[in-house]
């Protein structure tokens, strides 16, 4: 039998949720994609315990870390005493202070540990909330936006350290409207939210190595061939099994003038989109 | 065992408070101001009083009165704490500052052992009602406590009622003044009043009940 770390079944939450599941194993990161209101950041709240589901289970291996998806800490304390406080809930002495030592170097903020939580950039937040999810040594954590609205070193930075912790055997479920940075992770699984429901799931390298050929034209089309769909340069369409020649061959039957073609994988985005906008 | 580490946890956010924003300013002003009462001839019941309850209403607004304080309460219940422990811990932090206000100025003005500790009931059933106010109406309720309590513990109640006329407006500042924490009733501690006691540590647990509810609230609908 596999141990999960955290599992859903049939989660549904009024008006967010509509019979979610999901199993995450221990060491694995789950991306949780989907537009505004698809209901990702209730998914995550229901997994923390922050919210009860209308119905379905919820079951986590021990507490989970939550980092929300704006982090706000008490003001007039410094990092090490905002990680200080927290810590207190689950340990004293000694185990608290390498508590709060281990967090401040798990999250890269030990050069800035005295610096006021109010004075924080966007950056140093996530990495806060990243430090006082993982607090008490939890091997589930739930990262609201935790790598989004970062600059391309800090998010890569981040991305780092979340792929270190998975690498040590934490179970990490992470909404992200930033598909850069799931991308950037390169591992793991993606879910597709769209209006509280998973409308795609998988490996992000298997979705990642889907294939698209573009074909650029001479003059646009009065109309693609099936499958096609125009782009300011001519054509593109999934290769979905097919080979480009075979497609090509579809252009050449429509008797469309082709200058030049080439094969791209797709983007986790238009994998997104597509998604969103398969019918239901 | 768990339970008082996470009052604890609470409790020991009144030093950096006390320290780094303006808590520590106002607590000093309003001694100042009441010892300097005080010693112009207002009793000491009075100035222990006004020390409590208004001490720890500033102690409420400083330690869950801002919108980044009470934002930050939905982290905190991501840990394992309790609403209720949450609350207790903020209801100590509001106290102790007042506490100590209450009996400097006691020394300062004349040490009176039965003032004391109507000053110290005061501040624990102001501190219950802050902490419930400011949880739901941030520190422009604090305010309104403040103002409140400072003409309260001025103004007879039975003047107050009499300007309050006619009807409905007169029933509810009664029932206010009846139901609600206020100093002239507290004063009845020095002479003994049990029923006085008693009213302020329902307050007091009242108001840790409701805050409670209100931390657990504030935490599912945190964004």
């Amino acid at each position: 039998m596999t141990d999960y770390a955290l599992t859903l079944s049939e989660v549904c939450r009024a008006h967010a949720l509509a019979s979610v599941s999901l199993a995450l194993l221990p060491g694995e990161i789950i991306g949780v994609v989907g537009q505004a209101g698809a209901g990702k950041t209730t998914l995550l709240r229901v997994a923390a315990g922050l919210l009860p589901p209308d119905s379905g289970t919820v079951q986590v291996w021990g507490p989970a870390g939550y980092a929300p998806e704006t982090p706000v800490f008490p003001p007039a304390l410094t990092v090490r005493e905002v990680l200080a406080y927290y810590a207190r809930f689950h340990a004293s002495g000694p185990t608290r202070r390498a508590m709060v030592h281990d967090a401040l170097e798990l999250a890269g903020l030990a050069g800035g540990a005295d610096a006021r939580a109010a004075s924080l950039g966007r950056a140093d937040l996530r990495r806060l909330a990243l430090a006082q999810a993982t607090l008490g040594g939890r091997r589930v954590l739930l990262l609201d936006e935790t790598l989004s609205g970062l600059d391309p070193l800090a998010r890569r930075d981040l991305c780092g350290r979340v792929a270190h912790l998975a690498a040590t055997g934490v179970a990490v479920l992470l909404a992200a409207r930033d598909l850069g940075a799931l991308e950037r992770l390169g591992m793991g699984r993606v879910l597709v939210l769209r209006a509280g429901r998973v409308v795609r799931a998988g490996q992000l390298a298997s979705l990642l190595a889907e294939r698209v050929l573009e074909v650029i034209l001479d003059t646009p089309p009065p109309e693609p061939p099936p499958g096609f769909r125009v782009t300011a340069a001519g054509l593109e369409a999934p290769l979905a099994g097919r080979t480009p020649e075979a497609a090509l061959a579809l252009c050449h039957a429509h008797r469309l003038a082709v200058r030049a073609s080439r094969v791209r994988v797709k983007s986790l985005e238009e994998i997104v989109l597509d998604a969103h906008d398969a019918p239901r | 065992m768990h339970f008082l580490r996470c009052v604890l946890a609470e409790w020991t956010l009144v030093r950096p408070r006390l320290s780094r924003t303006r808590f520590g300013v106002w607590l000093l002003f309003l001694g100042t101001a009441l010892i300097w009462v005080g010693r112009r001839g207002a009793d000491p019941i009075g100035v222990a009083l006004q020390a409590g309850a208004l001490g720890a209403v500033l102690g409420a607004a400083f330690a869950a009165g801002s919108s980044a304080d009470r934002a930050a309460l939905a982290i905190a219940l991501a840990h394992p704490t309790t609403p209720f422990a949450v609350a207790t811990g903020r209801w100590l932090a509001a106290l102790i500052p007042a506490a100590g206000l209450t009996i400097g100025c006691s020394i300062a003005v004349g040490w009176e052992t039965s003032a004391a500790l109507a000053g110290l009931a005061a501040a624990a059933a102001v501190a219950g009602c802050a902490l419930t106010a400011v949880l739901l109406g941030g520190n422009g309720a604090a305010l309104v406590l403040f103002i409140c309590m400072t003409i309260a513990g001025a103004v007879p109640p039975e003047a107050l009622v009499g300007v309050a006329h006619p009807g409905a407006v007169r029933l509810t500042v009664a029932s206010a003044l009846e139901l609600g924490p206020a100093l002239w009733r507290y004063r009845e501690i020095a002479t003994g009043s049990a029923g006085a006691v008693l009213h302020a540590a329902a307050w007091a647990a009242l108001g840790v009940v409701v805050a409670s509810g209100l931390v657990r609230r504030r935490a599912r609908r945190a964004p």
